[in-house]
Parts: C-alpha cells; structure tokens; sequence
C-alpha cells in the first residue's frame, strides 16, 4: 500500500489532534473529504463513474456481457470484479507491484456483494441454464492518498446506476436453435436497481477514537482498522479487520455503531445527487478528467 | 487468471458428480438441532483433538482436528529475510499461507492459489501478526504455511488456532496464543463452528441476517486480531455473533494449552540423577 513515513513527533501530533476530536486538516473524526462523482464518463463502457474523494481518484467501468451461467446458479447472472492499482497512482505499483493490493481489494468486493440482497442477481438471467448478463466491473485506481475501499465503492454504486443493460429478445430459430436479438434503439435499455448496494466505511483506529476517511498520514498513526459495508437499510454486508494490529472487543463494538452510523447517512445523499445528475439529462456539462 | 501448464487435469469438459446426484434439500432445517447432534444457539463447538511436532524437518508443526476438518500446520523460521529490499530494520516478517488440498473439498479444487487461498492467507497473517513479538527478530522471516487435508467447516479458524500453536511449539516469542471460531448466522440463530454443509453459501436462506463471522482472539489480552464477516447482517446481529465467538474460543483454551504443556514436556530432556 503507498504509505509515508512519519516520525514520531508528527504521529503524536496527530493522534494529540484526533483525540481532541481535530484532524490535521480539520475535520472532526466522521467527516469525509471533498468527494466528486461523476458518472458516465467513458463511453464505451455500459455504466461508468468517477470519484475524487480529497485526492483519492476512483475510475469504474462496468461492461454488460452475455454469457452462460454458473452451474450452481442456473437461474442467476453474476458480477465478475477487478481492481486494476495503475502505476500512475504510485511507483510502487509499476509492474506487479500493485497486484497484492489490487488482489486484496478485489476479494474483499467479491466478498460484499455475496449475498443475495445487493444486487438482483437474477434480473440478469435470459434464459435460465442457457444465457445471463455478466457485469464486468472493472475499477482503475488513478491516485491513491487513503481510503481507497470507500472511494471504490460509491464509485461502483454510481456506476451500476448508470449502467444501461440493452433489452433482449430470445426466440426460437429455423433450426430449433435459439436466436438472439438486441433492440434496435440504443436507449431501450433496463437499469439496475441501486437501492441496496452497499457502500464501503473504512474506521480507523487512532489512539483511542477512531476516525472515518482517513489519510495516508492518519492511517500510518493507526494500528488497524475496521471495513465495513453498510446497506442503506443499516444492515452490514461484510466487515473486516484489516491491519496489523489487534482491537478490543469494545472498540469493535464502537467502531461498529459508528460505521453503521455513517454509512446509513452516506447513502441518502449519494442516491439524491446521482438521482439529480441522471435528471440533467445527455446535454449535460461533462467535467470529465480536466476539472 | 493463472492456469496449470505442468500437470494434466484430465479432460477440459469433466465436471463433478455433484451436479448429477438430486438433492433432497437445500436449507438448512430449521429445528432445534443440527445433523452432528449439536445443538443451535449454544457456545457448542466441536471437540478438537491437537498435537504438536509432528512434522520433524520444521522448526514448529502442529495438526488440529475438529470433527472431519484436518490441517497441519508448519513454522519454518526464523530465517534470514529474502527480500533485502524491504528489510526492516527493526523488526521481523512473518509470511503466511494458507492451502486447501485438491481432495480436500467436495468439489475437487486446483493445485494453482486461488483468489480465496489468498484471502484466507492474508487473514491468517493479519490474526496472527499482532501476536508475535516480531521486534525481537529484526531482519529475519517467519514462514507459516498451512494445509486443510480435510474441510468440513470453519477452517479459518482451525487454521488460526493451529498457526499459533505451530508458531509455540516452534519457540517463536509471542505475546499470546491466538484462536479462532466462526459462527454461521441463520435467521435469528447460530450455529457455532459450522461443518461444510452449514457454511456453503449455496444453502443460504433468502431472509434476514444470513451470514457468517469468524473471529480470532488472544484469550489472556483480550483483543481480537481478525475479525471476517460475509454474508448480510444486521449490526446487532455481528454484536451479538463477535461475543459468542469469544466465547468459543474461550472454550477452546485449556484444550490448547493442554497441547502445548505436554509438547514442551515431552521434549524437555529428563531430569538429571543427581
């Protein structure tokens, strides 16, 4: 992971400030950075979304593909993540080096949508046994300065909300084969139901408080942190220790109620501006990379 | 994704009998007890049967048995560190891996590290960091590799309890043995160290809290050094599932420590006539 050094006077500093409830920057121990999302940016992709959380950037680019099932759920189509640490981020990353990260974060979004209330699975079957959507979500990571898992999952959340699925029509050819057809008009399209994706809370534990959308300079004060993924019902679809340090039981407990705390008050407004940037319409003003 | 050059599989096309034979029921039954005469929501984890140094070229081996779930477990260390370029000055590396065998699991599994073999290693590595005095072995590497020979349920957490018992019985200082337990979350129930057949995903009810959670905790300092939780709950729920795996692995304790008082003892040299 890119970290920075620090020395033992500046870890003091900041752990002195994030007790008194002052980060380095200002914020108090739950409030996230400047956070910009856009969608749709890429337009070969099927739902695309960027993210800029302080100078964490996030690029999501969702593929729609038609494919067969999993033999274990014939009726299902299922999400096939990826994330990509590009060596832009950091130097670190050139070559494989960002593959252990990229692995780790990786498994732990396989791990957050595994249930089955996330995304409707099966709304992505055609035929059952036969055909089914894959969604290809593919993350880039174009500059790393903390807090990646949060950044990568409202950008997939945005993502999936813009991603445009093409209608298709399964009959039965000449042959007794069958015969695919895709919709003529670009704009038929179903859409994916969004509303209970869960996001990402990374809390980390500094000194004794914990603080949510850490930096690079506050996680290296840290010892371990706590991940977890709120729906925006409130319930948590995973949640890890990651780190290498141990927690009280307590603080866990803590961190828990906290992370379910703001992760429940992300979704509300996040849903609204997406809602609201979907209602500006094509002849929007795109930002693009260049804002 | 990776795929196996060196060895022949057999053909492209086979697939496992598994899909072939009816099955009779696909949930799990939600009555008072489960098929190995256990009982739900009780603290009731498997017996384990635990031995120590069995493996004689490693620096520390231990094996661990809890129903039909088997793994052994062997510490190689410590040994000089490979990669010169991230030395550490001040402190050791530990490194962690953790290898399902190809029979071990109904479905036969590939020799190639998968992506979940990686996710687990890195757990195990993540619980048992904070419990070795790495400080003490500056410039040096600890390598803990872990094989499942058998998998019937919870073999993270056997995996976790049976590291650091290998990490013990190899002398490497730490501050505190580490454990593990999962619970499966079904509905308003547990069920504590859930066999295979419990922990499939595929069995997973669609209703509220379906999940599971495993934890692994260092019983004399009271601090959790992994915590994993799949599936959807509720915060309550993990709440109430983190306290009853603690529980567990208190439970779980004196058998461990047993283990290791007479693996120390069997290799201490006799008492001397004088």
């Amino acid at each position: 992971m890119a970290t920075v050094q620090l020395s033992e006077a500046e870890k003091v500093y900041v752990l002195h400030g994030i007790r008194d409830d002052l980060r380095v920057d200002g914020r108090s121990c739950e409030d996230y950075r400047h956070m910009e999302i856009e969608t749709d940016v890429v337009s070969n992709t099927d739902g695309s979304a960027k993210v800029t959380l302080g100078h964490t950037a996030v690029l999501v680019g969702i593929k729609v593909e038609m494919g067969k099932p999993r033999p274990a759920q014939p009726a299902e189509g299922y999400m096939e993540f990826f994330v990509d640490c590009s060596a832009n981020a950091t130097p670190e990353f050139e070559g494989r080096g960002g593959e252990e990260l990229g692995m780790e974060l990786t498994n732990t979004l396989y791990r957050v949508f595994n249930n089955k209330r996330s995304v409707d699975l099966a709304s992505l079957c055609i035929s059952p046994g036969e055909h089914c959507w894959l969604l290809y979500v593919d993350v880039l990571l174009l500059q790393c300065d903390g807090n990646l898992y949060d950044g990568i999952s409202i950008a997939i959340k945005a993502a999936l909300f813009n991603t445009k699925i093409p209608k298709v029509l399964i009959s039965e050819g000449e042959d007794g084969g069958t015969e695919i057809e895709l919709s003529d008009d670009p704009y038929d399209c179903v859409r994916l139901s969004v509303d209970n994706v869960p996001c990402i809370v990374t809390l980390c534990k500094v000194g004794p408080r914990h603080v949510v959308d850490a930096t690079l300079q506050e996680k290296a004060c840290s010892v371990a942190s706590l991940i977890m993924a709120v729906t925006p019902a409130g319930t948590c679809t995973c949640m890890r220790k990651v780190g290498g340090g141990s927690l009280d039981p307590e603080s866990i407990f803590e961190m828990t109620e906290a992370g379910k705390r703001v992760g429940r008050a992300l979704h509300g407004p996040l849903t609204a501006l997406l809602r609201q940037e979907e209602a500006l319409g094509p002849t929007r003003q795109k930002v693009g990379f260049l804002g | 994704m990776p795929t196996d050059t060196k060895r022949v599989r057999g053909p492209e096309v086979s697939q496992s009998l598994s899909r072939f034979i009816c099955k009779p029921e696909t949930t799990l039954p939600s009555d008072g007890t489960r098929a190995d005469g256990r009982n739900r929501d009780q603290v009731d984890v498997r017996p384990v049967f635990v031995r120590c140094g069995l493996v004689s070229q490693a620096k520390g081996s231990a094996y661990i048995e809890a129903g039909n779930t088997k793994l052994i477990c062997c510490v190689y260390g410590p040994k000089e560190t490979e990669r010169k370029d991230e030395t550490d000055m001040k402190c050791g590396r530990l490194f962690a891996d953790m290898r399902f065998a190809p029979f071990s699991c109904p479905e036969r599994g590939s020799w190639i590290q998968g992506s979940q073999e990686k996710d687990l290693s890195l757990m195990v590595l993540e619980s048992l960091q904070p419990a070795v005095c790495l400080h003490k072995y500056p410039r040096s590497q600890i390598d803990v590799n872990v094989m499942v020979l058998e998998n019937n349920g919870s073999a993270l957490a056997h995996a976790i309890t049976c590291a650091s018992l290998a990490l013990a019985d190899a002398g490497i200082e730490m501050y505190d043995l580490v454990l593990g337990c999962s619970i499966r979350q079904d509905g308003a129930s547990y069920l504590i160290d859930p066999t295979f057949l419990e922990e499939s995903g595929s069995n997973w009810a669609s209703g509220e809290n379906q999940g599971s959670l495993t934890v692994s905790f260092l019983p004399s300092l009271n601090q959790i050094s992994g915590l994993q939780s799949d599936g959807e709950m509720g915060e309550e729920t993990l709440t109430a599932g983190v306290r009853t795996c603690i529980e567990g692995c208190y439970k779980l304790y004196p058998v461990i420590q047993q283990a290791l008082v007479k693996a120390v003892r069997g290799a201490a040299p006799p008492p001397s006539e004088s």
